[in-house]
């Protein structure tokens, strides 16, 4: 938090004052216990110390042109409503957020109106907290990071009883031209009841190294529907932290797919809390590691309350010496009679170097609850890859195929055609460079 | 210049015991025929097929393989395949995740490829996996399926030789595809295999079951026991065989 006092001014520029309680108490709560070590629990399997040498500026602007980002974003004005930030900054130059239909709010905090502005001030910070909640270790070091930072940020508010069939996309690029430099994402969703949306949240990089520490708060009203895919593509150098914390209210149906193809390092936290009844949450994920990448993933679930049911898939993809990090937990609360909660962690090493460090953690204390949980870690099946192989496909195009197949298993179910080609070409490009799918 | 010469073939397990399957095979195939293998159970049919298109797991102690007047034993499995010879496996794999038609069209491309022909167009493509799904009577609902996923054991066989059609290879080895299959579907394989035969390619057909050579009439017959070839002939030998079984063959497997 080297330059944190000359960027104050910044920050509170562009935004509220009220933001002022966020960020203090932010700088508080992170200075109590700085960057994290191998003996913080929440951080064992990962090295982050590198955060502290690199000296990350504060965000300064770039240019990037509609034309320059289709080399990152296979996502154009035709596919989403789109509300983009580089370098952390609103760029309406490559946003789409005129033109919106009845009840779909999308709006740069800053340009919030005043009745956008009580939503949002009823919400931020509150979401992305885990004081109060089951666990020993809460650890939300980073959210309280992004709470010192908070400045701009993107708001989506969907009114009650609307159902937006068109993509809502919320992208961050990042182009770090003029050295490393950190920025903090921020965003905030609510659906409002009986609201329908898609929402894909994009970290996507040029190059150069960079921290983005995001935040995205999400709130689902009663009988809402959110399907949010997020997905991390940033450049090599790039450390990614995030963290993704959800509130549903009762019959509400969230189901995220967490994407991860890109960074040096990337974090992920998805922290579901179910505070009404019979909600349906389902969390999935794919994450493809190659050489020198980590990827960790962390998902929880808080069953607060009854009849709900909860689903997870996390498939991991580690080739070189890439390393992984699963850890889903899974709390029940007293109360929450008739949970069904099933978590299933599997992943594919393509080498001996790569390695994953997977630690599922339920904890439940009601009684009459269905709870299951399993976690697989395999290779490529050598009776598959000499059957393709004897067919005349070569070695390598035969082993992405496989890999594909597995790590597609979870893109298969992303509702939106176009959104899970784009996806699942990605994938095929990162697992076979050379190759079209 | 045979089409294909097995010579004094002696191949091993190369993990654990390290055990001889192989002991001494040598076979010799020209264009234009197809060859039957018999054999009680575990006599080493498969592994033949299987060091043949190069799978792993064998140790070849000595011998030669060559195809074309290439040394086969030396080649890739995909370069095996490119350069036509195709096993229809016994068991033949489930690959979840990965649609018939898009593995027939990677290996098709792959081994044109390999050929420096262009890719084969989508149009074209359909048109010739149609063309044989009919030819084998193949459901068009299992081209869009998972390859072999929750197939019946018919289905996987028919599909193996669904695959066969379609790449049209130079030396098809059929292991056992006739095991498993009712009576139409027998006819139904043999059709696919009778319409490859050619004067430019060769069959080796490897089964327990005279009946399927009725309707793929081959032009040897070798008996295959504990790692040998212990006798050859003509048609007739498999009908001898069905009616004897290989118990008259013990002399001859001491003598080999
Ligand atoms: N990978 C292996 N590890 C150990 N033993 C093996 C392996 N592969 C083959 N064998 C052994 O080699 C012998 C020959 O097996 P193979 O499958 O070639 O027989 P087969 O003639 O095809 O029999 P079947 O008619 O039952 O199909 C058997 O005893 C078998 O157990
Ligand atoms: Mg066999």
């Amino acid at each position: 938090m080297g330059q944190y006092e000359q960027y104050l001014p910044l920050l509170k520029a562009v935004s509220p004052s009220w933001f002022d309680q966020i960020r203090e108490a932010g700088v508080k709560r992170y200075q109590q216990v700085g960057l994290p070590t191998r003996h913080d629990e929440e951080f064992r399997f990962i090295t982050l110390s590198q955060l502290g040498e690199i000296e990350f500026q504060p965000a300064y602007g770039a240019t990037i042109h509609r034309g320059e980002l289709a080399s990152v974003s296979q996502f154009d004005d035709q596919f989403a409503y789109t509300i983009a930030f580089i370098n952390g900054q609103f760029a309406p130059e490559i946003s789409s957020v005129e033109n919106l239909p009845q009840g779909l709010h999308l709006v740069p905090f800053d340009q919030a109106s005043s009745e956008e502005s009580e939503i949002i001030q009823t919400y931020l910070g509150k979401v992305a907290d885990l004081s109060g909640k089951l666990g020993s270790n809460n650890d939300q070091r980073f959210v309280d990071l992004n709470n010192a930072h908070l400045g701009e940020g993107a708001f989506l508010y969907i009114e009650d009883g609307v159902e937006v069939e068109h993509p809502i996309h919320l992208l961050w690029v990042s182009k770090a031209d003029h050295g490393p430099l950190a920025f903090y994402p921020r965003n905030l969703i609510v659906l409002g009841n009986k609201s329908r949306a898609q929402v894909l949240e994009s970290y996507l990089g040029f190059s150069g190294a960079t921290l983005g520490n995001s935040v995205s708060e999400i709130v689902i009203g009663g009988e809402a529907e959110l399907v949010h895919v997020k997905l991390q593509d940033e450049n090599d150098d790039a450390f990614h932290i995030s963290n993704v914390s959800v509130r549903q209210s009762e019959s509400s149906s969230y189901t995220s797919y967490n994407v991860n193809f890109g960074a040096h390092l990337a974090r992920n936290e998805f922290n579901v809390f179910l505070e009404g009844e019979s909600c349906h949450t389902r969390l999935d994920g794919v994450s493809v590691g190659l050489s020198g990448q980590t990827i960790a993933n962390h998902t929880r679930i808080d069953h607060a309350l009854p009849n709900c049911n909860s689903f997870e898939v996390y498939k991991t993809v580690l080739g070189d010496d890439a390393k992984g990090v699963f850890n889903g937990k899974i709390f029940v609360y007293q109360d929450a009679q008739k949970t069904d909660a099933k978590q299933t962690n599997q992943t594919l090493l393509l080498s001996k170097r790569a390695s994953i460090d997977t630690k599922p953690q339920l904890e439940i204390f009601a009684d009459d609850v269905k709870c299951t949980h399993g976690a697989t870690v395999g290779q490529i099946a050598e009776e598959s890859l000499f059957y393709l192989r004897s067919r005349g496909i070569p070695y390598e195009k035969a082993k992405a195929i496989l890999v594909y197949a597995f790590a597609a298993e979870v893109l298969e179910r992303i509702p939106n055609e176009e959104l899970r080609q784009k996806l699942e070409s990605k994938l095929f490009a990162k697992l076979m460079p050379s190759e079209e799918a | 210049m045979p089409f294909l010469e097995i010579s004094n073939l002696h191949a091993s397990i190369e993990e654990g015991d390290k055990k001889e399957i192989l002991k001494g095979i040598s076979l010799q195939i020209n264009k234009g025929e197809v060859h039957a293998i018999m054999g009680p159970n575990g006599s080493g049919k498969s592994t033949l097929a299987s060091i043949l298109a190069g799978r792993d797991g064998y140790e070849v102690t000595s011998g030669t393989v060559t195809f074309e007047g290439a040394d086969l034993l030396e080649m890739e499995p995909e370069v095996r395949a490119a350069e036509g010879v195709f096993l229809a496996f016994q068991y033949p794999v489930e690959i979840p995740g990965v649609t018939n038609t898009y593995f027939l069209r990677a290996a098709l491309n792959s081994i044109r490829k390999h050929h420096n022909q262009p890719e084969m167009s989508m149009s074209e493509f359909t048109k010739l996996v149609k063309e044989k799904a009919q030819l084998m009577e193949l459901d068009s609902s299992l081209l869009g399926r998972s390859v072999n996923e929750g197939f019946s054991g018919g289905e996987k066989k028919r599909n193996e030789i669904f695959q066969m059609a379609v790449l049209q290879p130079k030396l098809a080895i059929l292991d056992e595809t006739d095991s498993g299959l009712d009576i139409d579907a027998l006819k139904i394989v043999a059709n696919g295999v009778n319409a490859l035969r050619s004067q430019d390619r060769a069959v080796i057909v490897v089964t327990h079951y005279q009946r399927l050579l009725n309707y793929i009439v081959p032009d040897f017959v070798h008996v295959l026991m504990e790692g040998k070839i212990v006798k050859s002939g003509g048609k007739e030998l498999a009908l001898e065989l069905e009616e004897k079984g290989y118990g008259f063959l013990e002399n001859a497997l001491v003598e080999a």
